[in-house]
């Protein structure tokens, strides 16, 4: 395959699993701008790392992975103004020992730490397989495995539901 | 809401923003056309063609534009750099803004023709560009563009002038790339980074520091990201400069390493330039004429 046609490869790609990507940004930032922002530089960071990508088939776990890497940066720089609110919140707040319980799901997940948040979106709500998550992470598949089950106990998910890993 | 069920219909609601599909092509043009700058002949070629074409009509047309060539800062005696060609356009969500620098008064005409005629080229096939981005959006439905170009002297000393040229790409949020030429006034010549040096060992010396001094400042301030190895990342991580990376010299003689927007950070870090002490460099360079 030559880097043209890889180019041309992952441009149709992209462009086909936009609207994916940009939920999946969304999912960190929790706004329009940063989000976008996390989806330019993704393809930036892919198209001149087209060297990079070995074979077609790898394509979708690259992307992951570059956009995930690129999301949890932005966090990582911006994250900490979040974390900030919520001590505020807490000195004001009385204690609350329901607070958990009554969380929403969606938002519980959004607390989760990384790696642990990742793996719940991309298996959960992008419907990726534990060992293509595995290769997104570099990880072995059982260290995914153990992970999932970690965070679904900490979202305190109820395991009788029949959660297909 | 207690299942993954309702959670993920959640995260499936989010709106994607219409101006999401013009941001995702017009980044991929935007890279497309980065790796075109790397084969420079083609450019060239095509680019000087259109310079030239373009700069005659737009003097000739306009009595203004000519007028408007501003004088910016008196360089030494003779050595000067001038506005050449400046380029409005402001159509509602349309903007450009190109300002072409000029050498004059270099007595090595040969030197001064080159850098000049660069300039315009690096400018015309910047416009051009822009014209074909607009007539794409056009018919995609309209959106917002932008395009800047300026320069700035960074060094003007008796014996040398640095020039950077900045561009500007904006498409929701914005790309920057800087090119910076180095002249010897005295010597009259254009410098380049291998020339100051006796072999391609600074190439490797160089980059080492680099790292060095990126993990460093990573490790001091956690708002701080550079691509460097040690994120065992997505696999476009910096790991030389190029034989040609961007750089200047200082006034005091110091050499400077400069990086595009996105070249080895994330986006927010913007246009990233580093001074490389003297003493890291000093064993590789050929004479301690230029850096001290």
């Amino acid at each position: 395959m030559t880097n043209k046609e890889k180019f041309q490869l992952v441009e149709n790609y992209i462009i086909e699993h936009q609207n994916d990507y940009y939920r999946l940004a969304f999912s960190y930032v929790k706004n329009k701008e940063n989000a976008l922002d996390i989806i330019q530089d993704s393809i930036f960071k892919a198209l001149n790392s087209i060297d990079r990508l070995e074979e077609e088939r790898y394509i979708k776990t690259w992307f992951y992975r570059i956009v995930v890497n690129t999301a949890i940066d932005y966090i990582r720089k911006h994250g900490r103004m979040q974390a900030m609110d919520d001590d505020i919140l807490h000195t004001f707040l009385p204690e609350q020992h329901d607070l958990e319980k009554d969380y929403d799901l969606y938002e519980a997940i959004d607390h989760l730490n990384e790696p642990y948040k990742t793996i719940i979106v991309l298996r959960f709500f992008e419907d990726l397989k534990i060992d293509e998550i595995a290769v997104i992470q570099s990880e072995n598949s059982n260290t995914i495995k153990t992970r999932l089950y970690a965070a679904l106990r900490k979202l305190r998910v109820n395991m009788e539901e029949k959660v297909e890993l | 809401m207690k299942n993954l069920q309702d959670a993920k219909k959640k995260y499936e609601e989010v709106e994607i923003p219409k101006e999401l599909n013009n941001i995702v092509k017009n980044s991929i043009k935007e890279a497309k056309r980065k790796q075109k700058k790397q084969s420079p002949i083609k450019q060239w070629g095509i680019g000087l063609v259109a310079a030239a074409a373009l700069f005659t009509t737009s003097v000739n047309v306009s009595p203004a534009l000519a007028q408007s060539l501003a004088t910016v800062p008196l360089l030494g005696q003779f050595v000067q750099v001038v506005t050449f060609q400046a380029i409005k356009l402001d159509k509602g969500t349309y903007n450009a803004d190109l300002k072409t620098p000029n050498v004059t008064g270099l007595e090595n005409k040969e030197l001064e023709q080159m850098l000049n005629e660069k300039y315009i080229t690096e400018n015309e096939a910047l416009y051009e560009d822009f014209q074909n981005e607009i007539k794409e959006l056009d018919e995609a439905g309209g959106g917002h563009l932008g395009v800047t170009s300026t320069y700035e002297v960074v060094t003007d000393t008796e014996d040398i002038l640095s020039i950077s040229r900045y561009e500007v790409n904006t498409v929701g949020s914005s790309s920057t790339t800087m090119r910076t030429d180095t002249i010897d006034k005295k010597n009259q010549i254009l410098i380049t980074l291998p020339s100051l040096f006796k072999d391609d060992a600074y190439i490797e010396v160089i980059s080492t520091y680099l790292k060095d001094e990126m993990a460093k400042q990573m490790a001091n301030d956690p708002d701080k990201i550079y691509w460097i190895d040690d994120q065992e990342e997505i696999g476009f991580e910096f790991e030389t400069i190029r034989p040609d990376q961007t750089f200047s010299i200082t006034a005091d003689h110091k050499l400077t390493i400069s990086f595009d927007k996105y070249e080895i950070a994330p986006g927010y870090m913007g246009v990233l330039t580093f001074e490389i002490p003297t003493e890291v460099i000093s064993e590789y360079l050929i004479s301690d004429y230029y850096i001290k």
